[in-house]
């Protein structure tokens, strides 16, 4: 019997001209976003490897080990076509260098060349199946059972011996199939799409994660088609239910995700964390100037720092002296007459290194502090806000799937922390901070073959997975809410 | 007849649910909207004037006519709309000022040469560092492209199609009503229906902002007001037409809502941001930050070559009577004094600025600050002409157009930005022209614009120097207002005429 009912369900929606609409409309939206994404995607790969070679040139440039300028650029996701999260936005670029600890907002986005193309809202896949397929799953449901009762039919059902869950289980079992099949669908054809441009490189975990996405994607839709369904019940008219569900539509898709943005701010007043954080830095900046002056009373050393009374018969210098970060290379070329203190000049530039290398790290606990306390505070206060939609939810599990959430943004940044010390280890291996070829290459040029390269590769899926749980069992838990309160109210409903 | 028809069709509205709704979420969207703007309007202005009184007293330090060369007019601030709550137009993705360009000074043969002041545009790109999700601002823009769009298509599409499912229409018809009087009673009263809520939430709105005092709305404002609700007035139209086209053309009230609201999803939220990054496929690329800087070095590295070569020329034909290196090293070995003395001449030769190097030293800087500005401003050039096109595809949308149109009309978004540096330029202009005035009137002076020696060393009246202020004006964003509003208006036309055709041709 369940399955008669199932089958009759199933045939009803697929003769429907609303089915065949959904499957246009998403095969439609799904592949000219998809050709205009990939393009996009392509893009922006070439800009990594171009970013990327010159990077690589500029490593190689350096003549001394201070004059070497290190950049690491994150590769684009190709997984950010489905869910471009905050892939396309964060800065792509991190300079690495001893006197500084890679943070999150040090990022910078060298390789735009038109930021004022942000003006133009970015779209991803997930955000076609997140708008359409929810407002179809409401269509499919404000008439499943209110529109049985106005037309009598469902009277009719029930004079059979059928129990009334079965009629709901079929009811959903059927929307459920003709929802997910646009999905599956139009997934099917993204893939051939990728694989005959051949741009997009995607391995076996790729494929699990488009898999959990899908997952997710159910589990969205199926929350939607119950909250539909829950409406119908209580409802009885179709009109009535109609309007209920495009309102609640309206609201919880469109406007309550970015109503909570703007209206709701969770971090308070910042100066105070800022200002703090401000005096800290600068203690532990005052407390270098200090072991430097310390250094140079007890060395024979005189004369500006840096330069001394060095003859020097050519030099190509910078420095830079930001607040979070000093900094400075020099390429010196030596007349003889400062042979005898190079050796000073030597172990002065291996104190400095040693104090900009600890500087830098104390500097990175108090910055990681008030990023904690601002930025970080209040981002995680926007997610949770939003999360009261189910859109939302389905925004951050998939993007936790697809590995372009904060977290996987986090991953990128730790290892180019991670990178970091490599390189220092690197240096201290070759006891660079304290050598003429620091500062001078007279002697010969820096040779850079056994430079560590910088590796980044993404987490596992397994990883993803227990990232995008959280989100996946609130909605899952919405499902189940919605499922009991419509099974309650619908057993006890008069015919 | 007609009048009975629209009144009808009113009442029938009036009483229904989505009615109640529509009332309901407008009302709580416009509040929410015009208390965000009380809360964030003040911190907007005090930042504005805060940072134009801090480089007005900059200016007015500068005495000297040679800073005012080097250091330039400080930064140059932009005005904030009073009417950002109507469209934010993207405020954090544009700049807010222009700054002075970084400085540089060289020395070497010939003594030292500092730079002057060029303009550097801002570049912002919030996205960068922001780790929150993305969402949109909820201004009048979002109210009046996603709700005046959607609310109208709940209205109509059982306009038709449900009363011919019921026979109503048939009944309807008996009487001696023609069909275009019908249809326009409909289409009246259904815009109506929906534009009553619409006003009132506006009203709620200005309400609460007239509440504060930073936002005073000018009489000139007011009428600014009365276009945006002609355009709000003429985009809904637009999809009531559709509605009605639509519920015109189907026999089930059920088939025209999902062909309707996925026509909608289509034109109003995807079509927008498709065609804005599909239209820039085809775009010259703009250079990346890293590029042109390469590029200005390179350019930049051949000036100051040339200038070396050329300052080398005239201090060997200045210093030809001079003994040359090899000869001061002879004359060392024998008599070290005279050799130390003669190098000294030697040196201060080397170093003296005469007329002529005075003169070489202000072409460079003049070549330098020109080369600056003239690459910055093709790659703004590029980058703007990349977003007027993408800007001009995406008015495929109406929501699109709605969205440039309410930009032009509260002084916001990317025209008012151009407008912006426009006033920039103009002043720029000016700044240096009275730099070149003043230097004029001083006869004393050598009239070399750039160099310390070679400009005139009078002190310069502050209140004489030209002061920045930029300045909304709408004479010219009202042309690009009644483009937009124009095409509202065929669009109108063309879907009422439609809904009008197949409702002639179908049967009831």
């Amino acid at each position: 019997m369940l399955r008669n009912l199932i089958r009759q369900e199933l045939l009803s929606h697929l003769m429907s001209a609303r089915f065949l609409a959904a499957v246009i409309i998403t095969l439609l939206l799904v592949v000219a976003n998809a050709v205009v994404l990939l393009e996009d995607y392509e893009r922006r790969l070439m800009k990594y490897s171009q970013q990327e070679n010159t990077h690589r040139q500029k490593a190689q440039e350096a003549k001394t080990y201070s004059m070497l300028n290190l950049s690491v650029e994150r590769p684009p996701n190709p997984l950010s076509l489905f869910s471009a999260g905050l892939d396309k936005r964060l800065g792509s670029t991190f300079d690495i260098y001893y006197g500084r600890v890679p943070m999150i907002s040090d990022g910078s986005a060298r390789s735009l060349d038109n930021t004022f193309l942000n003006l133009f809202s970015k779209i991803d896949l997930v955000l076609i199946f997140q708008v359409v397929l929810s407002l179809m799953a409401l269509l499919f449901a404000y008439d499943a059972i209110a529109g049985d009762w106005e037309s009598g039919t469902l009277r009719l059902v029930i004079s059979h011996p059928v129990r009334r869950g079965s009629i709901l289980f079929a009811k959903y079992i059927g929307a459920m199939a003709c929802l997910l099949l646009p999905v599956l669908m139009s997934l099917l054809m993204v893939l051939i799409l990728l694989s005959s441009t051949g741009s997009i490189q995607l391995d076996g975990e790729d494929f699990l994660r488009i898999g959990g996405i899908v997952l997710t994607t159910t589990i969205y839709l199926s929350a939607f088609y119950l909250i539909g369904l829950l409406i119908s019940a209580t409802t009885r008219r179709t009109a009535t239910s109609l309007m209920l569900c495009m309102f609640l539509w309206v609201a919880l898709v469109l406007v309550y995700p970015n109503w909570s943005r703007f209206t709701i701010t969770p971090v308070g007043d910042t100066r105070a964390i800022h200002s703090s954080a401000n005096q800290q830095i600068e203690q532990i900046w005052e407390e270098v100037d200090r072991e430097e002056r310390a250094f140079l009373a007890n060395s024979p050393l005189e004369g500006k720092p840096r330069k001394f009374n060095l003859d020097v018969q050519s030099n190509e210098s910078f420095s830079s002296g930001g607040h979070v970060s000093r900094r400075y290379g020099m390429n010196m070329k030596l007349g003889n007459r400062s042979e005898p203190i190079v050796p000073h000049v030597q172990k002065y530039h291996a104190t400095m290194g040693a104090l900009y290398i600890r500087s830098a790290e104390q500097i990175a606990l108090v910055r990681k502090q008030t990023l904690d306390s601002i930025s970080l505070r209040e981002s995680i206060w926007h997610e949770r806000l939003m999360k009261l939609s189910p859109a939302s939810l389905y925004t951050f599990a998939t993007s936790a799937w697809a590995g372009t959430d904060l977290e996987g943004m986090f991953d990128f940044v730790q290892a180019a922390q991670g990178y970091r010390r490599t390189v220092i280890d690197y240096f201290h291996d070759k006891d660079a901070f304290g050598s003429r070829q620091w500062f001078a290459s007279d002697k010969g040029a820096v040779d850079w073959w056994d430079l560590p390269q910088f590796r980044f590769d993404r987490t596992d899926v397994w990883e993803n997975a227990t990232r995008a749980l959280p989100e996946l069992f609130l909605l899952l838990l919405i499902n189940l809410v919605l499922f009991t309160a419509t099974f309650l109210i619908f057993t006890k409903i008069e015919v | 007849m007609i009048w009975h028809i629209i009144k009808r069709e009113l009442f029938d509205h009036l009483n229904s649910l989505r009615f109640i709704l529509t009332v309901v979420i407008l009302s709580a969207l416009m509040v929410t909207n015009a208390v965000v703007h009380l809360r964030t309007h003040p911190k907007r202005v005090r930042n504005y004037s805060e940072k134009v009184t801090q480089s007005a007293n900059e200016l007015k330090s500068r005495t000297e006519l040679y800073s005012l060369a080097r250091k330039g007019p400080g930064d140059l601030n932009k005005r904030p709309s009073s009417l950002s709550f109507i469209a934010d137009g993207g405020d954090a993705y544009l700049p807010k000022n222009t700054s002075n360009g970084e400085t540089w000074s060289k020395s070497g043969q010939g003594g030292e040469v500092k730079s002057n002041w060029w303009l550097k545009y801002g570049t912002v790109n919030p996205d960068a560092t922001d780790l929150s999700p993305y969402a949109t601002k909820i201004d009048w823009v979002f109210i009046i492209t996603y709700l005046l769009s959607f609310i109208p298509l709940l209205f109509t599409f059982d306009a038709l199609s449900g009363e011919r499912e019921q026979g109503t229409l048939r009944l309807c018809l008996a009487n001696p009503i023609s069909r275009s009087v019908l249809l326009i009673g409909k289409f009246l009263g259904t815009l109506i229906t929906v534009l009553i809520p619409f006003v009132f939430a506006v009203l709620l709105n200005l309400a609460v902002i007239s509440v504060d005092n930073w936002t005073q709305l000018s009489a000139a404002d007011w009428g600014r007001l009365g276009l945006i609700l002609l355009i709000a007035a003429s985009y809904a139209g637009i999809f009531v037409g559709l509605g009605l086209m639509v519920s015109a053309g189907t026999r089930e009230p059920r088939v025209s809502l999902v062909v309707l609201l996925l026509i909608w999803v289509g034109t109003v939220i995807f079509m927008p941001s498709t065609l804005g990054t599909l239209s820039t496929k085809w775009m010259p690329p703009v250079q990346t930050m890293d590029q042109f800087r390469d590029a200005r070095k390179a350019a930049l590295d051949q000036i100051s070559d040339d200038y070396g070569d050329r300052m080398r020329a005239i201090k060997e034909k200045k210093n030809a009577n001079l003994p040359s290196l090899s000869e001061l090293q002879k004359l060392y070995e024998t008599d070290p004094e005279a050799a130390m003395a003669q190098a000294e001449k030697f040196r201060t030769a080397w170093e003296a600025e005469g007329d002529e190097e005075l003169a070489l030293k202000a072409e460079l800087i003049k070549e330098d600050v020109e080369i600056r500005e003239r690459l910055n401003r093709e790659r703004l050039d590029a980058q703007v002409a990349q977003v007027q096109r993408a800007r001009t595809v995406t008015r495929l949308s109406p929501a699109a157009i709605v969205q440039y149109a309410l930009e032009s009309m509260a002084g916001t978004g990317f025209n008012r930005h151009l407008q912006y540096l426009e006033h920039v330029h103009q002043h720029t202009k000016q700044f240096r022209q009275f730099i070149v005035e003043t230097d004029r009137a001083d006869i004393q002076s050598l009239h070399l614009i750039g160099v310390s020696k070679g400009m005139s060393q009078k002190p310069v009246a502050s209140e004489a120097i030209p002061k920045f202020e930029d300045k909304i004006t709408f004479s010219d964003t009202f042309n690009t207002a009644t483009l937009d509003l124009l095409l509202l208006v065929l669009l109108l036309g063309v879907f009422i005429s439609g809904a009008f055709l197949i409702f002639v041709r179908s049967e009831v």
